[in-house]
């Protein structure tokens, strides 16, 4: 037996095993160390957009998959686009052009390998599973394998035909979705600003892009009313005072 | 953008991609030799259906003549077979026993000169689509553990997902619409929360409460009346629950 067998193994047996409000199951710290890794990420996507966050580490690969969110680019969003794996074992080697927002907020978090695997099946890409590291370096043989493996039983757990996918759908309240705080602020923002969803969640990005903040501190913002498109659709932050 | 750095993107992106080289019988082959360190088992082949509707070997923990006969010996009959047939798991099949291996005495026979004890199938389908199944052997008599079992069936869907991904699956937009709706139910409920907590002025969870109070008596769906909020067509009253204030 390998090293990792057994890390690998457990993984394997508990992914399809989520808790009834999350959609996969398991550690994704482990999934981490198999790989050799600093963290994993597994986002789905949607309309060109990557749409939820359903497993992670926390820290770095959590920032990475909201950078790419609000940026609207990035490697993650290639995979799924082009279905293929993007390979970045030395992000300071890749062209700088290719992603020009993307890539310095990844300098920034310190990360410097990334590696972005698509969930796909046939010509529809369910999601991405991404590995990041802070020091640069390939993905060895083995590893490779893994992720490769991890893949596509990450694929297999999401696709299953159970009562897992009508729980998560029926979960109580919240707090399992990463981004709900950001689906609460698009919903209070309509309102506020008397626009649609769609619109609002522009407002939403635009704020967050102007004031070079993440998507989801700008959305807590709103929702805890220290940020207003009430009378002006770029935002107002009420007085300090309001914010004790 | 420049026609200079399109092209350069794009050669970028072709030393970035390593998907064309994606063969998935070595997949499979790595795969093998994973799941016997994975289940400390002794030997893993995968097989799959042909057009004949019969089982082939497409990749095996290791390529030894003996092993190989074993599985060519299943084209019609044997565990693997039997798995795909019924679409259910065959476990902890006894090969020194004649009444465990009825119906498949020459492959239980030939496993036994391999030095085999105990063999298993495990099915590899999607949904109800049963397309092979992975056999396990060992040397050691013992059964398999609940544990060792989701870890093989694990393996079994793994296989499936590889072999499958290099289809264009009509399937496939169903199996996504089908998680992009669980997902977006889960959405439009947190944009209806936000919406009623700015209307009326209701903390997150009160506005969550106030449409579970609402749906419950009616027996209707939440993601119904989330969505009806969010569209505005919804014309019911609603009685916020709690007092407090956001």
């Amino acid at each position: 037996m390998t090293g990792t067998s057994a890390m690998m193994a457990r993984i394997l047996r508990d992914l399809p095993a989520g808790d009834g409000s999350d959609l996969l199951g398991g550690d994704p710290a482990l999934c981490a160390r198999v790989l050799g890794v600093d963290g994993i990420a597994v986002s789905l996507c949607g309309d060109d957009a990557l749409t939820e966050l359903v497993w992670s580490t926390p820290g770095r690969s959590a920032d990475l998959e909201d950078a790419q969110y609000t940026l609207g680019e990035g490697p993650a969003l290639d995979a799924c686009r082009h279905r293929s794996l993007i390979a970045l074992p030395d992000l300071q080697r890749t062209d700088p052009h290719r992603w020009p927002a993307f890539l310095p907020e990844a300098e920034r978090f310190g990360v410097r390998a990334l590696f972005c695997f698509p969930l796909h099946l046939g010509a529809v890409c369910l999601g991405v599973f991404t590995a990041q590291r802070a020091t640069p370096a390939p993905l060895d043989a083995a590893q490779m394998n893994d992720a490769f493996i991890l893949s596509a039983a990450i694929t297999a757990a999401l696709i299953r035909d159970d009562a897992q996918r009508q729980s998560f759908v029926w979960a109580e309240p919240s707090t399992t979705l990463h981004r709900a705080v950001v689906h609460q602020a698009t919903g209070i923002i309509s309102v506020q600003a008397d626009v649609s969803l769609a619109q609002a969640m522009v407002l939403l990005r635009a704020h967050a892009y102007r004031t070079e903040k993440p998507l989801l501190e700008t959305a807590e913002e709103v929702v805890a009313r220290r940020l207003h498109f009430r009378d002006d659709k770029g935002g107002t932050t009420v007085p300090s005072s309001d914010k004790d | 953008m420049t026609t200079q750095q399109r092209l350069l993107d794009i050669l970028v992106e072709a030393v970035d991609t390593l998907t064309d080289d994606f063969d998935v019988i070595d997949f499979l082959h790595r795969l093998s030799t994973r799941c016997v360190e994975l289940l400390d088992v002794q030997a893993t082949g995968i097989m799959i259906v042909d057009e004949h509707d019969e089982l082939q070997l497409i990749a095996a923990s290791d390529e030894t003549t003996r092993l190989l006969e074993l599985f060519a010996l299943q084209h019609d009959q044997g565990p693997c077979v039997r798995c795909y047939r019924s679409g259910q798991a065959q476990l902890n099949i006894d090969l020194t026993s004649r009444t465990a291996t009825l119906g498949f005495g020459p492959f239980a026979a030939q496993a036994r000169t391999a030095g085999f004890t105990v063999t298993h199938a495990l099915p590899m389908k999607l949904r109800h689509q049963v397309i092979g199944a992975v056999n396990l052997f060992d040397t050691r008599p013992g059964l398999l553990s609940d544990s060792d079992l989701q870890i093989g069936q694990a393996v079994a869907d793994v296989a499936t997902i590889a072999l499958l991904q290099q289809r264009t699956l009509e399937t496939s937009h169903l199996e996504k619409a089908q998680l992009q709706a669980a997902l977006t139910s889960r959405v439009i409920i947190e944009q209806a929360k936000g919406i009623l907590s700015e209307r009326y002025g209701l903390s997150l969870d009160a506005s969550f409460d106030t449409m579970r109070t609402y749906a419950r008596p009616r027996k209707m769906r939440l993601t119904e009346l989330a969505r009806q909020v969010i569209d505005n067509t919804f014309d019911g009253t609603f009685e916020p629950t709690g007092t407090d204030t956001p």
